[in-house]
């Protein structure tokens, strides 16, 4: 009796042990598939779509004049922000690290940079031009680009949720926020980062990874 | 007493002397060296309070400036050969061409003329002792001369 006792209490163990290393195996399985990025902005169910929100349409001109549309973005994963070159505050840390983005995206032809100017009346075609030579950044990878001031303006509350507005009474003229957006190949955004501060920055270089992933995984 | 033993012995009293004759020597000069190293550690922790505030958005923190828009601090031909451009930059700004390194730059950068003479000092004194550079403490009195003759003070 003593010895059957035994034996029934190691083959417990053992179907423990069994159950124990086959939930451990799953997990490990499930958490190798993460969740994917979170789709910002609201959403409209209808019927049994989900409508998501998109950027809107545009029309810019970026350093090499050429014209800037959502037809440039095409199937392109692209990250976006609203800048000015004559801005002594947060801009110039943004552009630090925008910078840092480029230079882990330069020779990945799924994504590409798209920095608006905020400042369009002094911020001319030219002067993106040296702005964006100055940081040796390729015009067919780093859009630059100005435009007509209310549609940037506009483009930047309504689409992209953050704010790009004159105002004469702060210290550089604007109240503008210092946000990198993370848009997908469908024009929605997928990320909201502080583009003054390199550990945002970091996440969301791993996110362009993870989305990337994504569409790898759709193939 | 053994040889060894006496050998120790003599060992021990060389290495007293010597201690002793070591922290007796320098009794005289330490009082005002400390208080030398703490003006220059206030002036340096300052410095680089107003550096993160004033100068670090354009410049980085880490001093290395960003491609050709604006100039880096830490290698800089242009800093060691022009202190007192640089002190006299930091006040009223700078337009125009500027080599450093070779590289030339041409963005305007504004002065901050509410900087006071202390302040200007005490980021100098950051700068000019970080990133390898040990130029040691640089004086309200230094600064204060160099300002009054900005006009005159010629690129080099």
């Amino acid at each position: 009796m003593h010895k059957s006792f035994v034996s029934g209490q190691w083959l417990f163990f053992k179907n423990i042990s069994k159950l124990l290393g086959f939930s451990i195996l799953l997990t490990a399985c499930i958490q190798k598939k993460e969740a994917p990025l979170p789709i910002l902005g609201e959403k409209d169910v209808q019927g049994t779509d989900t409508v998501y929100h998109t950027i809107g349409e545009f029309s810019f001109v970026d350093q090499d004049s050429n014209i800037v549309t959502q037809d440039t973005f095409r199937d392109k994963i692209y990250v976006a922000d609203f800048f000015f070159t004559s801005c002594r505050t947060i801009c110039p840390r943004m552009t630090a690290q925008m910078d840092r983005v480029y230079d882990s995206v330069e020779h990945d032809p799924d994504v590409l940079l798209l920095s608006h100017t905020i400042d369009p009346e002094y911020d001319t075609v030219a002067l993106l031009r040296d702005y964006a030579e100055r940081l040796e950044a390729k015009s067919s990878k780093w859009h630059f680009v100005t435009g007509n001031k209310d549609d940037i303006y506009k483009l930047a509350q309504t689409s992209y949720f953050t704010t790009a507005l004159e105002d004469k009474s702060d210290a550089d003229g604007f109240i503008h926020s210092g946000a990198f957006l993370l848009v997908d190949k469908q024009k929605r955004i997928r990320g909201k980062y502080d583009g003054t501060k390199e550990e945002e920055v970091n996440r969301l270089l791993t996110d362009i990874g993870r989305l990337k992933k994504e569409y790898d995984e759709q193939k | 007493m053994t040889s060894k033993n006496k050998k120790s012995y003599w060992l021990f009293v060389i290495g007293c002397w010597l201690l002793f004759s070591c922290t007796g020597n320098s009794t005289g000069s330490e009082s005002t060296s400390a208080a030398n190293s703490t003006k220059f550690k206030q002036y340096y922790i300052q410095g680089e309070q107003l550096y993160l505030t004033h100068c670090s958005n354009c410049h980085q923190e880490n001093g290395k400036g960003l491609g050709r828009l604006f100039p880096p601090l830490d290698k800089s031909d242009f800093a060691d050969a022009n202190f007192e451009k640089v002190i006299c930059i930091m006040k009223h700004g700078i337009s125009g061409e500027l080599v450093v390194n070779g590289k030339s730059f041409n963005k305007e950068m504004k002065g901050i003329p509410s900087l006071s003479d202390l302040e200007v000092a005490e980021i100098a004194t950051y700068i000019y002792n970080s990133w390898e550079r040990k130029h040691g403490i640089v004086e309200v009195q230094t600064v204060s001369a160099i300002l009054q003759k900005c006009d005159s003070v010629k690129i080099q």
